[in-house]
């Protein structure tokens, strides 16, 4: 924290919250989304082991999600 | 691939199937019984006993305990064959039977005098002798376990006798007068009393003394067992070879036997379809016109274009083509990843080398640390010499090949070993050596190699690092911008390449018109949104004109061929889809920006453990106002110190597995694999041994196939 005449600058603290929300928030969304197929796809590959690679592919779909948490996080640290 | 149909005379089947085995690529088209006078035949002669036989060997096997990965050794085929001929397989049978059995009564013995046992061991509680519990006429006995104590129990015109214990429970013998046997029962199962059989004996013999018989006899019991198991044991070893050999020799004669099940007979012939490759159809017209002469017609019917017109317009059975794929010895490695997915079909092209490629590579680029990658490609290495399981191998095969790029990257692109640059500052104008500002040297975090060490590298390799913001490498947490930027240019690249292979694939299947209106379209939207967001972020960040230079030709050619795809695709699959698919570019690309993210969180963490460790343990002394390690004061610290070293980056070395192989798959699976690949083909699957545990003798291979 930088204080200057007297004034707090509070603005890289605020930068460094906003872009960890973003990265937060964007990963419980995720997770959420991908709890479901998690157990959906490990059942599936319990009946069926030659399924893992297109099980896979389900599961990860929301991980997206995240990364654009991420770019935005980045952006906010970076380029802000 | 192309199509044959074989004829030939029933009564030589079995040498023809032989024959069509010893080719390794006739791929059989089952038969399916249509109105043509022709059914499925029925298993040769000798089948049924092999498979009988099969099943005799599978039971021992599962006695013997002896399983799939169980290491015997080989054994030769014209011994198997001979034993099993000569009925090895039954005399075995018995043999084993026999040992098996005697176990197996030995066991119910056991269970059996281990109740008994405990019935004495209960009743050694009581001051009675086993020939007062039977023998009497007008009274009723009551023998049981309580669960409390039964000391307190009243009932007339009886004799209790009882022993509680508060750990093993209570006893107790009721002597009750037969008439009034109800009201003791009654009585007794206030605590929780459980009635047992008590054997009847004459002699005035203590339970304490049988009980002592029934444990001799009992350890008898367990070593009679333990011998016995041993025996068994014996047997395994002395059959082990014997019966995974005939197992794998009886599954073949079974499966060859099977085969005219799946071709169509007729009362003197029989005939099969079948794919074979193109390349090999003369010389296995040859070879089985060589081996069976006048009683076999081979005939060529067709070679399968990659058209999707061809199959679609093809009788449904002959409709699917197995997919053969042809890749080379390094490359057939990585089918296996493919495989997850799915196998590819006849009419398109094989992903596996793109895999072959890209999985490595990108598994190397997130790790990029020559510390990591030197212990990846010895586990590799290993796994790949010694590994036989197919999930091992191919684990085994993207550490190798991912660690040997990863140690490119760490040495070449970002500098690093085990999260530390190699360099940590640069000679001035002068001449003189200088740290970086933020150099753990000035009391900052980079911890740098040449500052651990003490020493100076060479100029020539502090010249080879690429030099984005210092000279020291890329820096996963200080260049972050241009890693960003990178992984979204290998996104790039490998998106198109996805996007290209699916427009070839496109036009063998579908011509080129097709071709063009399905993937021309989207490969035009796509370069168009690329220009228009290079356009776009330039005008946003760097502040750039949107009306002048780079910027403005960029703007330009992204409406053009933004607006010549949209139309194109349009026609393809309308124009909600079309538009839909535009901003999906935007999402796969920044996908690959968790090659950046992994990097940078690997980075991270092993920027805090090195922290801990070089400026939280380790002693250090300041000359001059720059920090020094300080190796000779406190060596307990430094021992401690290279402790947690080694096991803190072995933690950010086993995350590096999961995540780093996790995401290099996944983008190959979702980004590149769903830009082109269909799957669902039928694998090649030609009629041939699969031996494993057999071999032939030399003298024999040669003489066999005739």
């Amino acid at each position: 924290m930088v204080v200057e005449s007297g004034v707090a600058d509070i603005t890289s603290g605020l930068i460094a919250i906003g872009a960890g929300f973003a990265v937060g928030l964007a990963g419980i969304g995720a997770g959420m989304a991908e709890k479901d197929i998690g157990a959906a796809a490990v059942g599936a590959i319990t009946e069926d082991s030659s399924l893992f690679g297109k099980a896979m592919i389900f599961t990860v779909l929301p991980e997206t999600i995240v990364i654009f948490g991420l770019v935005v996080a980045v952006m906010a640290m970076f380029v802000l | 691939m192309s199509r044959i149909v074989i004829v030939g005379t029933k009564t030589r089947m079995e040498d023809a199937i032989n024959a069509f085995y010893s080719e390794k690529a006739i791929h059989v088209i089952d038969h399916t019984t249509g109105d043509d006078e022709l059914s499925i035949g029925s298993p040769v002669k000798g089948t049924s006993k092999a498979s009988e036989r099969l099943l005799k060997v599978r039971a021992m096997e599962k006695e013997l305990g002896i399983k799939k990965k169980t290491k015997t050794a080989d054994i030769a085929v014209e011994d198997v064959q001979k034993r099993i001929s000569s009925g090895d397989v039954e005399s075995v049978e018995d043999e084993v039977l026999r040992a098996v059995d005697a176990r197996n009564d030995l066991t119910q013995k056991i269970t059996e005098l281990n109740s008994k046992k405990k019935t004495f061991e209960t009743l050694k509680k009581l001051p009675l002798t086993l020939d007062f519990y039977s023998g009497y006429r007008s009274l009723a006995v009551l023998v049981g376990t309580t669960a409390s104590d039964a000391a307190s129990v009243k009932i007339d015109d009886a004799e209790i006798f009882s022993s509680f214990d508060k750990k093993e429970g209570g006893v107790v013998a009721v002597f009750v007068k037969a008439a009034r046997k109800a009201e003791a029962v009654e009585a007794l199962n206030a605590c929780g009393f459980i009635e047992m059989t008590v054997p009847e004996y004459t002699e005035p013999v203590s339970a304490d003394e049988v009980y002592q018989k029934m444990e001799s006899e009992l350890s008898e019991a367990v070593e009679a067992l333990e011998a016995e198991n041993k025996a068994l044991e014996a047997l395994k070893i002395k059959y082990m070879s014997f019966l995974k050999g005939s197992d794998e020799e009886l599954s073949i004669a079974v499966e060859k036997g099977s085969v005219p099940l799946r071709i169509a007979v007729s009362k003197y012939a029989y005939v099969m379809d079948a794919w074979v490759p193109t390349k090999k159809v003369d010389s296995i017209k040859a070879n089985l016109e060589q081996k069976l002469g006048d009683d076999i017609y081979v005939e060529f019917q067709e070679t399968r274009g990659r058209k999707l017109e061809d199959s679609e317009n093809a009788e449904p059975r002959f409709s699917n083509v197995p997919t053969k794929q042809n890749n080379g010895a390094l490359v057939r490695e990585f089918e296996y990843a493919t495989s997850m997915v799915d196998v590819p079909r006849y009419q398109e092209i094989d992903p596996t080398f793109l895999i072959a490629i890209f999985l490595p590579l990108f598994f190397g680029y997130m790790i990029g640390d020559i510390g990591y990658s030197i212990p990846f490609i010895i586990i590799g290495a290993y796994g790949l010499k010694y590994a036989k399981n197919k999930d091992w191998r191919s684990i085994g095969l993207v550490l190798f090949f991912g660690g040997i790029w990863g140690a490119i990257f760490g040495l070449f692109y970002y500098g690093e070993m085990l999260g530390m640059h190699f360099v940590g500052g640069e000679y001035n104008a002068a001449g003189v050596w200088e740290w970086y500002h933020e150099s753990a040297a000035h009391g900052g975090t980079g911890i740098t190699w040449d500052w651990i060490l003490g020493v100076t590298f060479p100029e020539w390799f502090y010249e080879i690092l690429p030099n984005v913001a210092h000279g020291e490498g890329v820096g996963k947490l200080e260049d972050v911008g241009f890693l960003l930027k990178m992984s979204v240019y290998i996104g790039i690249v490998h998106l198109l390449i996805g996007q290209l292979v699916g427009l070839y694939n496109m036009l063998i299947q579908r011509g080129v018109k097709f071709a063009f209106i399905h993937k021309g379209g989207l490969i035009f939207s796509f370069l168009g949104m690329i220009f228009l967001c290079y356009a776009l972020t330039d005008f946003m960040f760097n502040k750039a004109s949107l009306g002048e230079g780079i910027t403005f030709v960029c703007m330009i050619l992204a409406i053009v061929l933004l607006v010549a795809g949209v139309a194109i695709n349009t026609k393809a699959e309308g124009a909600m889809h079309a538009i839909m698919a535009i901003p999906e570019f935007i999402g796969q690309i920044l996908s690959y920006s968790r090659l950046a993210a992994i990097a940078m969180s690997k980075a991270g963490m092993a920027l805090a453990f090195n922290y801990i460790i070089f400026k939280m343990i380790m002693p250090s002394h300041t000359v001059d106002g720059l920090v020094y390690l300080d190796y000779s004061s406190g060596i307990a610290m430094v021992v401690i110190a290279i402790v947690m070293f080694a096991f803190l980056h072995l933690v950010v070395w086993t995350l590096g597995i999961l995540s780093a192989g996790l995401h290099a798959l996944r983008l190959q699976y979702v980004e590149l694999m769903m830009r082109f690949f269909d799957g669902g083909g039928k694998r090649f699957a030609p009629l041939r041994e699969k031996r494993v545990k057999t071999f032939f003798s030399r003298k024999t291979s040669t003489t066999k196939e005739v």
